[in-house]
């Protein structure tokens, strides 16, 4: 029953997706607002509808329906409650069922909220969203359905009767119960983490969320209504898909951190790099936008970089579902394959064929040009430029080079880590260069003096801190000049803060901390950019010392010996133990201390988990110890104790020292912080909608509204 | 006064104009001559690291076979025969390592199912054969006909002496009657970084 409902409301969504693009396509045409409010009201009825399917699945898979493939293959009779609840997206077909959902409540709301504003932009927005999510229903239905049931069929046409079915097959009848349980395969151990658990969701938040700008963008084209309509109804949205977006990113490290046992949490593998793209080229639209909304410049620029930040995401979707790249990420093979790449190559296609087409008619005409290189235009152009160097190198590095040498040369060629760890980091040090030129330069054009005076307090800093980093003992040149940008990047938003502070404490006899509210209430996007900044400093800060200084020790020790890390640190072997869980686990416990400059500082206990499969068979998870401040981790794992020639006394560790790991995590925080300042509603309207209002009242309402 | 304001009025716009074009022309020039230097730039970046970072992904039968391959670092992939897994206690600069031999035989470039190209791979006693080198503590995937994916160089005395080793064993979390493979659907599953 559970089936049927989920299969009956998803195919429902579809119909309804279908439906609304329909209408909403011949409404625009015949101007029928009936029509339009009909297709909106249809593309809206596709999240309760999947809604109702996912919650079918996750009943499913609560209530143990085995007979259900998709609840067989994620779940068995021991797997605790808790991630019953998450295997609804842990594998490939409920992942993207869960994928539609997102996409559903997000067009639900944009088309919700923006609906009174942005009416002329509505039939084509609809139907663009529409269009994404059918086309993801397609696959939940045709290629991918997760309400697919086993049953058997003793008459049936395959040898062994054993058809695969959402519906019920003629003369069919499903398998014993305790069969089916008894062939039940639990999630995967490695994947029971927290970061694991909200790591997916919140990335496909993030990809699903490009979407909505995507739309407006291709209906202001399809529309012809190219003024900043589509920009000021989308610029929240953005900021939210991007925040799901570093979120996920940065979840999926630390989940690769804890529990993958390699010390690091960026291995540049393509999967990863797949969901860095679009947060890229995003991070680059969301600057270059600004330009366009106060300046009316680079307005096909910008079109490209939305069409290229979705163009990522689904390219990203199709690499890590399809195969397309040997990784050890990605989802197992399977026929989504060649759909994802035509939805994929058509979106990209006929989207840069629609902006094409505006720009030769004159409608993607600049308002302005560019007057100087100090100005505030030249360094978001700058900053552009970097961010798709990236995406191209990273692009080329993990796609492009394999996939070309596999089709045209005879050899395959793969570009490892080394590759990446070598054209990135020039780039990212002109990132966070720009990152602190860009914000004391002014619109139109700035001279060197004035820039100067601004620069002198946050360069004075920067030396200081030069100066005390050589003094303290970090002389690798590398090391020096990256902490020196960042560092820069980061005094320069302080500053900037500060001046912003303290001209109203002069101006308005405000207290310090009253002015600083008021400055952030006032202008959110601008002060929480700079909040944001300063957690994109503190990242960097925390991966220069965790990549240059990383200290990485491999050693096999008998009990009681003690392993010498570097000057500074020991690591001694106390005891090792086998333990069994009263979840049935087998657990290899090792007892070790961290000795610092000869004191004992902590003990850990580095284990290996062995969880019992349904066949019997043991699925390994090694569990790292780690004494976690804010200066480095001391990371410790357990390796093959207990094996062959190495005996139960003997162990092999592996050890890193992260300097300034944890500041990656800190940096996180600031970012969402930031993040959340911008994109908050503005309850007190900004200067420029102040402005707006003398001129027409109801302008300026709408601005601050949500949009 | 009266000439002198007509002068400038006459005067001003004119300069203001012949200004601004050639500001304009000449900015082009510099924005134009800047990006093409900057574009440059990136190019050769992203060319050199190419030419750096390169592996190039070959069969056993290749490596084998093809001495240019000897002292190069390649990328290779075999399935790991049980029986030859072995584990050993090395001494590296005055460390006590773990050390691991075994050895893969040829797997085709292409197949359809990987589970059956391991095992047809291992029980065909005329497929190509090389020996791996390995120190890091034991994988857990080490194991009969799992599918090894090796980073490293092929040494003068016929061993592979890798530095990354990357284990896949599809036939483990292959459910019946169902194309998922739970284990295979996450990062990093098996990979094991050596020092």
């Amino acid at each position: 029953m559970l089936a049927e409902i989920g299969f009956a409301s998803t195919s429902l969504s579809l119909i309804a997706a279908l439906y609304a693009i329909g209408a909403a396509l011949i409404g625009g045409r015949i101007h029928s607002d009936r029509l339009i409010l009909s297709a909106r009201n249809a593309a809206i009825a596709t999240f309760p509808l999947l809604l109702i399917a996912c919650g079918m699945l996750l009943i499913a898979l609560i209530t143990e329906q085995y007979q259900i493939n998709y609840v067989r293959n994620t779940t068995d009779p021991s797997t605790p409650m808790f991630y019953r609840v998450t295997a609804l997206w842990g594998a490939q077909r409920g992942s993207l069922l869960f994928w539609s959902l997102t996409m559903s409540i997000f067009t639900a709301a944009a088309l919700l909220i923006s609906w009174k504003n942005d009416r002329r932009l509505m039939p084509y927005v609809i139907a663009y969203m529409m269009a994404a999510l059918a086309f993801f229903l397609y696959l939940n239905l045709f290629v991918e359905n997760p309400f697919e049931r086993v049953w058997l069929q003793p008459n049936g046409p395959n040898d062994n009767a054993v058809v695969d079915s959402v519906l019920i097959p003629p003369n069919a009848s499903a398998p014993a119960a305790d069969l089916l349980a008894a062939d039940a395969s639990g999630l995967n151990p490695l994947l029971r983490h927290f970061g694991m658990i909200i790591h997916p969701p919140m990335l496909y938040l993030g990809f699903v969320g490009f979407l909505i700008p995507f739309a407006f963008a291709m209906a202001a084209l399809a529309s012809g209504d190219l003024s900043t309509n589509w920009i000021k109804a989308t610029r929240r949205w953005t900021l939210v898909a991007w925040l799901f977006l570093s979120l996920g990113l940065i979840l999926g490290g630390r989940w690769a951190y804890d529990v993958l046992g390699w010390g690091g949490y960026w291995g540049w593998d393509p999967v990863e790099n797949a969901a860095f793209l679009p947060w890229l080229v995003g991070t680059a639209y969301l600057h270059s936008v600004l330009i366009q909304e106060k300046r009316g410049m680079l307005k096909v620029w910008n079109m490209f970089l939305i069409v290229g930040t979705f163009s990522a995401v689904i390219f990203g979707t199709f690499a890590t579902r399809s195969g397309l790249i040997e990784s050890v990420h990605s989802f197992a093979e399977s026929e989504i394959g060649t759909p994802m790449f035509l939805f994929w190559g058509s979106i990209t296609f006929v989207s840069v064929a629609m902006v094409v087409w505006r720009w030769r008619q004159g409608l993607l005409q600049d308002e302005h040009h560019f007057t100087g290189w100090l100005s505030r235009e030249s360094m978001f152009v700058l900053n552009n430029v970097i961010f798709v160097a990236l995406t191209l190198a990273i692009f080329w590095g993990s796609f492009g080079a394999p996939i070309l040498s596999e089709l045209y040369l005879e050899e395959d060629i793969t570009l490892g880590v080394d590759y990446f760890m070598r054209v990135t980091p020039p780039l990212f040090l002109v990132m966070y260069i720009l990152m602190g030129v860009a914000p004391i330069t002014a619109w139109g054009a700035t001279s060197i003096n004035r820039m100067g005076r601004s620069l002198l307090v946050p360069l004075a800093a920067t030396i200081l801190t030069v100066i005390a980093i050589v003094a303290t003992g970090t002389t690798t040149p590398v090391a020096v000049v990256g902490y020196a940008a960042v560092a820069m990047a980061g005094y320069v938003a302080l500053f900037e803060i500060y001046r912003g502070t303290a001209a109203r404490v002069r101006a308005r006899n405000e207290n310090p901390l009253q002015a600083l509210v008021a400055l952030f209430t006032r202008n959110r996007r601008r002060y929480g950019g700079y909040i944001v900044h300063l957690g994109i400093v503190v990242i960097g800060l925390g991966v220069i010392g965790s990549t240059v200084f990383q200290v990485e020790r491999q050693e096999t020790v008998d009990v009681g010996d003690v392993i010498q890390v570097n000057d500074e640190y020991q690591l001694r072997y106390d005891n090792f133990v086998v333990q069994q869980a009263t979840d049935g686990r087998f657990i290899d416990r090792a007892y070790v201390t961290i000795i610092r400059n000869g004191e004992e500082i902590r003990q850990l206990e580095p284990r290996i988990d062995r969880f019992v499969q349904s066949d019997n068979t043991l699925m390994p998870m090694t569990i790292a110890g780690a004494h976690s401040t804010i200066e480095n981790d001391f990371y410790v794992l357990l390796g093959g104790a207990g094996d062959g020639e190495v005996g139960y006394n003997r162990a092999t560790f592996t050890i890193y020292i992260n300097p300034l790991v944890n500041l990656v995590w800190w940096g996180g925080l600031i970012l969402i912080l930031g993040t959340f300042i911008s994109a908050w509603p503005n309850e007190t309207r900004s200067a420029t909608a102040r402005a707006r209002t003398t001129a027409t009242p109801k302008m300026g309402k709408r601005a601050g509204a949500m949009t | 006064m009266t000439q002198t304001n007509s002068n400038t009025s006459w005067e001003k716009p004119r300069n203001k104009n012949f200004e601004k074009l050639t500001k304009q022309s000449g900015g082009r020039w510099k924005f134009l001559v800047g990006g093409v230097l900057l574009l440059g730039a990136i190019g050769y970046l992203v060319a050199s690291s190419t030419m750096m970072g390169a592996q190039f992904f070959i069969t056993v039968d290749e490596i084998v076979n093809d001495s240019a391959y000897l002292g190069e670092e390649v990328r290779i992939s075999g399935a790991v025969i049980g029986d030859t897994i072995e584990q050993n206690t090395v001494f590296v600069s005055e460390r006590q390592r773990n050390a691991i031999t075994f050895t893969i035989t040829h797997i085709p470039e292409e197949f359809d199912n990987l589970a059956e190209a391991l095992n047809q791979s291992v029980s065909d006693p005329n497929s190509t054969r090389l020996d791996v080198y390995y120190e890091g503590p034991m994988p857990d995937l080490l194991q009969h006909e799992a599918q090894a994916i090796l980073t490293g160089k092929l040494g003068d005395d016929g061993v592979f002496y890798a530095t990354e080793l990357l284990l896949k064993c599809p036939s483990r979390f292959e459910g019946e009657g169902s194309n998922q493979q739970l284990g295979e659907e996450h990062p990093g599953m098996a990979q094991i970084n050596a020092g």
